[in-house]
């Protein structure tokens, strides 16, 4: 089994060196990442991916066995996780919806949240970009029915880059942190983006 | 399935205007109660479908502040028992 050593990088790039690792040939491979993001988004990725993980705590890191075939590709859309409402994915680019008054944007994205408690049909994910990062950051008043989301199954994910920029990291109160790489590859592959 | 958005026991100030829901909500926010502006649940009909959410304990200081700052809800429901039941309307202009 091909090892690589992804150790020390920041994310995106373990996330950017498995997958070529497993495009050039490998339906196998071992894979060398520091705990927290790096671990959590390459271990999604291959599983999003139809391929099995097994992880174990490894000196200074973590070791990801990835093994599968990559004929499983695609089917994404059939997995557990996806089949909430057919992979269905709400892009969240603010923490307001629509242009004008701020304070009436706030109040429409709050409301568009809690009302996703209501609605028959849910989105597979929630990926939140820019300033919609801070309404799944501590504090915010949709955090609560974020957390009730997340508890149907919907997976919510916030830009680490944004998380960052705001000085949010450590703040995240639900949801996963998550990268550009990964973003792209859930917004190329999904059934329907719908962006708010 | 995860809990509702409204609790048993909790009351909804409902609301018909969005300025004067969004000024009750500054009200209530900056006298430190632990209250939540939420959509109006579908079986709760309301024009503007805005709704203050509350726990009983806060009921009087809460109708007591929207009293006095003339900020009263269009009407005041609690939900129980699984229903929302009416517990007052307000009739003033401008809900």
């Amino acid at each position: 089994m091909k090892t690589i050593d992804c150790r020390g990088q920041a994310c995106p790039a373990p996330v950017i060196a498995t997958k070529k690792a497993l495009e050039e040939s490998d339906t196998s491979l071992c894979v060398l990442v520091d705990d927290g993001a790096p671990r959590e988004n390459v271990g999604r990725f291959a599983r999003n991916r139809g391929y099995q993980v097994v992880e174990a705590a490894a000196e200074d890191g973590w070791t990801l066995q990835i093994t599968g075939s990559a004929a499983t590709e695609g089917t994404d859309q059939n997995n557990s996780r996806s089949s909430v409402s057919g992979d269905r994915v709400l892009l969240i680019t603010s923490d307001h919806l629509g242009e004008g008054p701020q304070e009436l944007g706030y109040l429409l994205m709050k409301n568009f949240i809690f009302t996703l408690l209501e609605t028959p049909q849910q989105p597979a994910r929630i990926l939140f970009l820019n300033s919609g990062v801070l309404l799944a950051t501590e504090g915010a008043e949709t955090v609560e029915a974020l957390k009730q989301l997340e508890d149907r199954g919907v997976e919510l994910l916030a830009c680490g880059v944004c998380l960052d920029y705001f000085k949010k990291k450590e703040q995240l109160a639900v949801g996963q942190v998550t990268n550009m790489f990964s973003t792209a590859e859930h917004l190329l592959t999904a059934s329907s983006v719908i962006k708010l | 399935m995860g809990q509702q958005v409204v609790s048993e026991g909790q009351y909804l100030a409902v609301f018909n205007s969005t300025h004067r829901v969004l000024k009750a909500e500054g009200l209530l926010k900056n006298s430190g109660l632990p209250i939540m502006l939420i959509p109006a649940p579908r079986a709760v009909q309301a024009d503007c479908g805005l709704a203050i959410r509350f726990d009983e304990d806060h009921l009087n200081v809460i109708i007591a502040l929207l009293t006095e700052q003339n900020l009263l809800p269009a009407f005041l429901c609690q939900f129980t028992n699984n229903t929302y039941v009416t517990i007052r309307e307000y009739q003033h202009e401008n809900h």
